[in-house]
């Protein structure tokens, strides 16, 4: 059948370039390029201006602990868009998992890792009920986690109230004060050891990035994800169980969103309801800023990294250069919208350029 | 010659990678019908995005009567009097009638639309097309077709001068085609031009009076009289070379062993009843009706997405109870070509190594869930050649591909994996002579060796070139087969009467009064 299948067109010699080809378009059209470009860029701006902000102990190691916490927050929120969801309770996940963890600590008595483990099921528990909701009943994923989101936030200052006594679990176990203040430089090889810039935190976002990554790109799962983001219709016919699929991004966002709140938790040294309240604009931006499509089926997991690290970087330099708060939020808005644009205004560039060379 | 009402001097548009349109010429004289022909990404489209302000020209002029002009937007391109109806319904389902026909210009007093005074201008629109609909009613209750002609309606209403009408055969009934056909004949006798794209060479050969036929961007006959031409030569200007019927290898049916699918007194929520039809190893089955007959309805109701009431479904001699199309794929070996390539045939906006190895993944993945994406690049790469699938790369997303080539990556999933069944649903609907044809012999190929099709179309000619046997459908219910003898005059005589043996009112009326 091979030659038979062939055969028409076997004849012809005009060149069948198929119609409308956009050719590969050159690489620094690369929005992850670019990102990266803009946020050395940026830092190294606020570095001439204000050499205190290479400060690795006292800027450089607070600023990679909240990009290390923000980007587990974008990669929660990238695992949902990949399915063309949203998840706008990955902060009150973020603080049902911390809850659980805290109550391991203080009540259970668990060692770290078991509590971690323990505040690890309890948000894939709950992200997944939350899928269950969505492919069972239909309903869009934008009203089911937002009644989430609700539900949660009576629910995690209920548990609160009735278990604490300040409203905050704040017995800790072995270990977490380490894991909040070490960085890289409590780490010795012989004579040589780690920057002090980096937290050992940023071990569990390593980890994650690499578990993402892989999924994304080399696993039947990850492709599966994205088949179902991008046409869900088209994904159910060629023999994809979308359902199960949505349930599982919805778990994996769970579980990210309850690692983010163990983080951050362990950031401050308390187990408190007000965990995770300011995640979801910053879930959305990093993700987005990184390359992720609202609109499901594209993922960039290297993105979500960047992304965050741009934002935290232009807020911690705009910090340090005396920029009050409101005013910092304007300059914040201004140079998001000119990053995004930035991206629109490249591939306008370089999509003239195929042009004029064909 | 008069002044043409609408000319394109030497119309150049570039896309990335590809001259989509150079130096493309076109005269529209007032008062004929003009044809558009050319093959899946001739240019087709593309011209008629610039003559309606959607594309600027990269080069060229547009003149109006004469005078240059540049359209910026399909507004003014409205307002200069071209219409457009597209191949895509465009209407807003929600509004009515008279609000989807007076939507550019509502008759408005003081700023605030008054719906009462749309009712007039509608209905005279409606008139002067002859037909008889309620401007009251909400367009979601129309049908396709009306829906098309609210459309052409929508673009009187407007004054249009030049209307363009992509494919607008496309989706509609040999009823309400020719009555679209009479809508177009009263629009040039007020002197509109039409313009006419469609890959159904009759219907242009019937209607059409000039015609213009692209070929890779170029006008290879333009604006010429119609009558000057063959059948043959219009073909043979489209496809570049001259277009012979290949006979197909001779192949046999086996029936010896159990039917490949088997249906018996199958009942469905979506309306079917006693539907029973065999399909053994090696044939071709085609199910022939009008639009609406319930075709694609039963294959879906087969494959779990709809509920089967009653009745037995075997597939290669075993009862199959078959909950969703997963399980019809992984357990069944069946493949279902679906008929809305874009909606749920392709990913349009991922790689087409992922679009063909979406079916093969089960089957690739190692230990820890991961894919090589060497050997899914082997399999895509092996179905690229064997179909013949024109690319630039295998990463490219399929959405670039044109229309013909997207249908063949839908079809290669399922030939990636052991598809035992294929299920191909109107296969060639909006793609061109040379695919169709390539497509032809690629489903008499697969045949050949073995694999059982049923065949889904509303191309009669299809039917005929293709099928061993075909089962007539109407009004959800299998009003007879007919032995194929590959002869279109015998076979469209025979369909046709078994169609129209009976009226084919709505099933809800045929359930009371069906005796056999």
């Amino acid at each position: 059948m091979r030659t038979a299948a062939v055969a028409p067109d076997a004849g012809t010699e005009e060149p069948q370039t198929p119609p409308r080809t956009s050719d590969r378009l050159p690489f620094w059209v690369n929005q992850r390029l670019g990102l990266l470009v803009l946020t050395i860029g940026l830092a190294l701006l606020f570095g001439a201006l204000r050499p205190a902000f290479f400060d690795a102990r006292l800027v450089l190691f607070p600023l990679l602990r909240d990009i290390s916490t923000l980007t587990v927050v974008a990669l929660a929120q990238m695992v949902v868009l990949s399915v063309g969801h949203m998840n706008l309770a990955v902060g009150r996940m973020a603080a049902f998992g911390a809850l659980f963890a805290g109550f391991g600590y203080d009540r259970l008595g668990l060692p770290l890792p078991l509590g971690l483990l323990l505040c690890l099921a309890a948000g894939a528990a709950i992200g997944a009920l939350t899928g269950w909701i969505i492919a069972r009943t239909g309903v869009g994923s934008f009203v089911v986690t937002l009644a989430m989101d609700f539900a949660l936030l009576g629910l995690v200052s209920l548990a609160y109230s009735a278990l604490t006594e300040n409203a905050a679990f704040t017995s800790t176990p072995a270990g977490l004060d380490e894991l909040r203040a070490y960085s890289l430089a409590d780490i010795c090889v012989g004579p040589v050891c780690g920057s002090p810039a980096i937290p050992q935190i940023a071990q569990f976002t390593v980890l994650a990035l690499i578990a993402l990554g892989f999924l994304y790109s080399c696993t039947r799962i990850g492709r599966e994800l994205l088949l179902t983001g991008a046409n869900p219709a088209a994904a159910e016919l060629s023999g994809i169980p979308t359902k199960r699929r949505v349930v599982t991004a919805h778990a994996l966002s769970g579980l990210l969103a309850a690692l983010a709140g163990f983080m951050a938790a362990a950031g401050t040294g308390t187990f408190r309801a007000s965990i995770g309240d300011d995640f979801m604009l910053p879930s959305f931006l990093g993700a987005v800023l990184g390359g992720t499509l609202l609109t499901g089926g594209v993922v960039s997991v290297v993105g979500a990294l960047l992304g965050t690290s741009l934002v935290a970087v232009i807020r911690k330099g705009l910090d340090l250069l005396g920029v009050g708060l409101e005013s910092l939020n304007i300059y914040l808005g201004c140079v998001l919208l000119l990053a995004l644009s930035a991206d629109r205004v490249r591939n306008v560039l370089s999509y003239r350029k195929v042009v004029r060379s064909t | 010659m008069s002044e043409p009402l609408l000319a394109c001097e030497d119309i150049v548009k570039v896309f990335p990678g590809v001259r989509a349109l150079d130096q493309v010429g076109l005269r529209l004289q007032a008062g004929t019908v003009h044809a558009l022909l050319g093959e899946n990404g001739a240019g087709k489209s593309t011209l008629i995005k610039v003559l309606t302000g959607v594309h600027a020209p990269d080069g060229g002029r547009l003149r109006w009567q004469g005078d240059e002009v540049h359209l910026r937007s399909p507004l003014e391109a409205g307002r200069l009097g071209i219409g457009v109806v597209h191949q895509e319904r465009n209407v807003i389902p929600g509004f009515s009638v008279a609000e989807n026909i007076t939507l550019q210009q509502p008759p408005a007093r003081r700023g605030l639309i008054s719906p009462a005074a749309m009712i007039g201008p509608a209905r005279d629109c409606l008139q002067e097309l002859g037909l008889d609909l309620d401007p009251r009613l909400p367009v979601r209750e129309l049908s396709v077709a009306q829906q098309q002609l609210v459309e052409i309606a929508k673009a009187l209403h407007t004054d249009s001068r030049v209307l363009l009408l992509d494919e607008p055969t496309a989706s509609l009934s040999p009823g309400e085609a020719e009555r679209l056909f009479e809508v177009i004949r009263r629009l040039t006798a007020r002197g509109t031009c039409v313009v006419f794209v469609s890959h159904k060479l009759e219907e242009v050969f019937a209607l059409c009076d000039t015609v213009t036929v692209l070929r890779d961007g170029r006008s290879v006959l333009e604006s010429a009289p119609l009558s000057e031409h063959t059948h043959d030569d219009i073909v043979s200007l489209m496809v570049g070379r001259a277009h012979a019927a290949t006979a197909f290898t001779p192949r046999t049916v086996d029936a010896s062993g159990p039917a490949a699918l088997s249906l018996t007194g199958i009942a469905t929520a979506a309306g079917h009843e006693d539907v029973s039809f065999d399909v053994a190893t090696g044939e071709i089955v085609g199910l022939y009706g009008l639009v609406g007959a319930g075709r694609s309805e039963l294959v879906k109701a087969v494959l779990g997405l709809d509920r089967v009431h009653s009745g037995e479904v075997r597939v290669h001699g075993e009862p199959a109870s078959i909950s969703s199309p997963r399980q019809a794929l992984h357990r069944y070996g069946i493949g279902y070509l679906t008929e809305n390539r874009k909606e749920e045939g392709v990913f349009l906006d991922q790689p087409i190594t992922r679009n063909i190895a979406v079916t093969v993944w089960r089957k690739l993945a190692g230990a820890l869930g991961q894919v090589s994406s060497k050997r899914e690049q082997a399999v895509a790469q092996d179905l690229v050649d064997r179909l013949g699938i024109r690319l630039a790369r295998l990463g490219q997303n399929a959405g670039e591909l044109s229309g013909g080539n997207q249908q063949k990556v839908s079809l290669a999933k399922w030939l990636a994996t052991d598809t035992r069944l294929l299920i191909v649903d109107e296969p060639t609907v909006g793609v061109d002579v040379r695919t169709k044809h390539a497509f032809h012999e690629l489903l008499w190929e697969l045949a050949r060796d073995g694999m059982p099709i049923v065949l889904i179309s509303s191309d009669l000619g299809e039917m005929v070139t293709l099928a061993d046997r075909v089962v007539v459908m109407a009004g959800h219910r299998v009003r007879g087969q007919v032995a194929n003898d590959h002869d279109y005059e015998r076979m469209s005589q025979r369909i046709i009467r078994l169609i129209h043996d009976r009226p084919a009112p709505e099933a809800a009326v045929e359930k009371g009064r069906m005796t056999p």
